[in-house]
């Protein structure tokens, strides 16, 4: 597969004054909006309360707690799913505002929350709700939250999967020690050869997570640009975006070329293999 | 906290509150039958082929797991760095005789990414769901999901493809596209559901007695978390009050699951967290999960069946020991622990070496001889650098499908005999 093996290693985009800034998690309360972020703010606010998910996912609050007491977040950030839940239910623009500089980013996901709550909110998904709003209209602190996500993303939107094992180096994983890359330096040979002694063709692989054929990837693509989420990426990093689309680009020519070349093979075949066209 | 009692209850008082009509919580099978009466989703059922095994799940109702003829739904993150786990269950069903796909043609769920950076949103979760779903339909393989987060998005993309039209609408559309129509799957399976019912296979394989090991587990939080409803449970197994997977298949080997206070807790992956700000993923995992895990139950290995937990429980543990936290207690998956109980290779097949906390020790109690295994390994890596073909589980895919999504003998179920020839076996 060559799709990932000419990817660039690339951070997201960021403008020089989102550089200078400080990270979200530092951000809170330091400054006060300006008129554009206020405007901001009032669109987003109108959009949450607008989502089709917001009634189905905040259903009240008995401000018993519950939530917080099993929430992993909570015991290491200042950052409580109550708190997040009555943002959602009763907050303005400006508190929902402040909710997305950095608080929406603490939760792990984990919906300990939503099965403790007597109330049955969504509290997992409405955080979701509010982050995915500030990734489409490109809040700056998400920005700068998401600006370690470039490569992952890139991977993700042209093969779809998350990480690859050649992404597992030991200058970003320092922290997992020795042995977190299949620890090859320990068996005498590289990275390629450890990946061999998988016994799976489809698993050995160091550019993705196993091996994505065109077609996949293709097809990927195609539910990404019409779900809308290339238009949330391009909020996020319109560079990113047009490089994405670039490669996607070759890969279809790359796509029809093959299926000159695997013609006869391809005769008589039913189903997407026959019809897709990239 | 989290007991099968209390999430039932959330359960039920989560849907009177939606409702407000104090509706009792509805199968979403039920609904799917309706929607396939109206002609406007097709099941992928589970056929006699499938050889399915009964279970019951949090509120006594039946989910059949089919344990042959299955397509291999891998995990994003656990074949970049824990390979071990998808080889393990490959190895796994050879062993017992059962058949799969493992196949190029899969993407991820996306689920990691939505849950960190929520650049996704549920339209393209479910589209996205809903073509992996049709891919597997369309080979005549039942999809068995190896990832606790994917089975979580999963059970969730089903369940909102059932309920909401629009939805529903928009993603047939996509799919119409690509040539794929909507199917949804009569059962969504997660492969540690897979393990569990293979246990008595599995036991008259067992090979190294695990009587004297210490086992604590840790539960995925998306395995039991997200659409509970569909988790299976069973009354031997923690009284019913606890997941029944992955313990039930610890137990029956004969290791003593032991219990620690926090089980309930997540593993610290937070998906975003894990990869750009470990900070937390790590002093969650050491402080929260594997200090009491080796305090409070003197494991010898904690044991779990989804690739985040697994990658945060173990790669948390080498920088402990900078906190005084020097604890480096084996972790693996259900699956790895099962198959080195069977004689699995330890480094061929269940890939011990990527682990960062090691297993030596572990396997020494076993009765395993990793000394001898690893030597071998050694060898076998020589020989793989002066050019020899690497030993596989299936056989290797052709160039064609570097490209297209095809295997031989593919074919829509629906039109097929019990089994399409060349599609089967150990094919891919
Ligand atoms: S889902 Fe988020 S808010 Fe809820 S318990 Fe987990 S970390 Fe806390
Ligand atoms: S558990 Fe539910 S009702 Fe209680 S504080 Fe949290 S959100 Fe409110």
């Amino acid at each position: 597969m060559t799709i990932v093996a000419h990817l660039p290693q690339r951070a997201l985009t960021l403008t020089e004054e989102e550089s200078a800034a400080p990270p979200a998690m530092e951000l809170t309360g330091r400054r006060r909006a300006s008129p554009e972020e206020r405007a901001l703010s009032e669109t987003i606010f109108r959009e949450f309360h607008a989502d089709p998910r917001y009634h189905e996912f905040v259903l009240g609050c008995l401000n018993c707690g519950e939530c917080t007491t099993g929430c992993p977040a909570a015991r290491f950030y200042d950052f409580s799913p109550r708190e997040m839940l009555q943002i959602a239910e009763t907050g303005d623009a400006t508190t929902l505002w402040d909710a997305l500089q950095e608080k929406i980013w603490a939760c792990c996901q984990c919906y300990t929350c939503n099965m403790r709550c007597r109330f049955g909110n969504d509290i997992a998904g409405i955080i979701s709700v509010m982050r995915e709003l500030s990734v489409s209209h490109g809040v700056a602190s998400t920005r700068k939250t998401l600006a370690p996500f470039g490569r992952s993303l890139t991977l993700l939107m042209t093969v779809g999967t998350q990480v690859s094992s050649d992404m597992i180096q030991p200058d970003f994983f320092r922290d997992w020690g020795p042995f977190a890359t299949g620890s090859d330096r320990a068996w005498g040979v590289g990275a390629d050869i450890m990946r061999r002694a998988i016994p799976s063709d489809v698993l050995q692989t160091t550019r993705s997570s196993w091996e994505v054929s065109v077609q996949t990837s293709l097809e990927l693509f195609r539910i990404y640009e019409e779900t809308g989420v290339l238009d949330m990426l391009r909020g996020l990093d319109p560079d990113l975006t047009e490089m994405l689309i670039d490669i996607i680009e070759e890969r279809r020519e790359e796509f029809e070329e093959a299926r000159e070349r695997f013609r006869t093979e391809l005769e008589g075949m039913r189903g997407p293999v026959a019809t897709f066209r990239g | 906290m989290l007991s099968a009692n209390e999430i039932r209850k959330v359960v039920q008082e989560r849907n009177q509150h939606q409702k407000g009509t104090g509706k009792k919580v509805v199968d979403v099978r039920e609904e799917m039958e309706r929607l396939e009466a109206a002609g406007e989703i097709v099941i992928h059922r589970i056929r006699p082929e499938n050889r399915p095994v009964e279970v019951s799940t949090l509120f006594g109702w039946k989910k059949r797991i089919p344990t042959d003829r299955l397509w291999h739904h891998k995990s994003c993150g656990q074949c970049g760095n824990i390979p071990g786990y998808p080889s393990s269950l490959l190895w796994l069903m050879n062993e017992t005789g059962r058949t799969y796909l493992n196949e190029p043609h899969q993407t991820s769920c996306t689920a990691w990414n939505y849950h960190g950076t929520a650049t996704s949103n549920p339209v393209a979760l479910a589209a996205v769901a809903a073509r992996n779903f049709h891919r597997a339909y369309e080979t005549g393989h039942f999809p068995l999901i190896h990832c606790g987060t994917s089975y979580g998005d999963y059970k969730e993309m089903r369940k909102l493809l059932v309920e909401n039209a629009t939805v529903r609408a928009k993603v047939r559309d996509v799919l119409g596209k690509m040539g794929r129509e909507l199917v949804l799957p009569e059962e969504i399976v997660h492969y540690s559901e897979w393990v569990h019912v293979m246990a008595p296979e599995i036991l008259a394989r067992q090979k190294h007695t695990v009587e004297g090991i210490v086992a604590t587990v840790h539960e995925p939080c998306h395995y039991y978390k997200m659409v509970p409803e569909d988790a299976v449970y069973d009354e031997a197994i923690y009284a019913g009050q606890r997941p029944a997977v992955p313990s039930g298949i610890l137990m029956a080997l004969g290791a003593k699951v032991a219990d620690y206070s926090t089980w309930y807790d997540c593993c610290g992956f937070g998906f975003r967290h894990i990869l750009s700000e470990r900070e937390f993923s790590r002093s969650f995992a050491n402080l929260r999960k594997i200090r009491p895990m080796v305090e409070e139950a003197h494991a010898d290995v904690a044991i779990t069946s989804d690739t985040g937990c697994v990658t945060t429980l173990d790669k948390s543990q080498w920088i402990g020991k900078a906190h005084g936290l020097p604890y480096m207690l084996p972790v693996l998956s259900d699956v790895q622990f099962a198959a080195l109980a069977m004689g699995a290779h330890p480094y061929k097949i269940a890939q011990v070496h990527w682990h960062a906390a090691s297993a030596e020790a572990l396997m020494t109690k076993m009765g395993i001889d990793w000394k001898a295994a690893k030597a071998e390994f050694r060898e076998y890596l020589q020989a793989l650098k002066n050019g020899q073909a690497p030993e596989l589980l299936h056989p290797a895919h052709g160039e064609i499908e570097t490209y297209f999504a095809i295997n031989k003998g593919q074919v829509l179920p629906d039109e097929a005999p019990a089994a399409p020839a060349g599609a089967g076996g150990r094919s891919r």
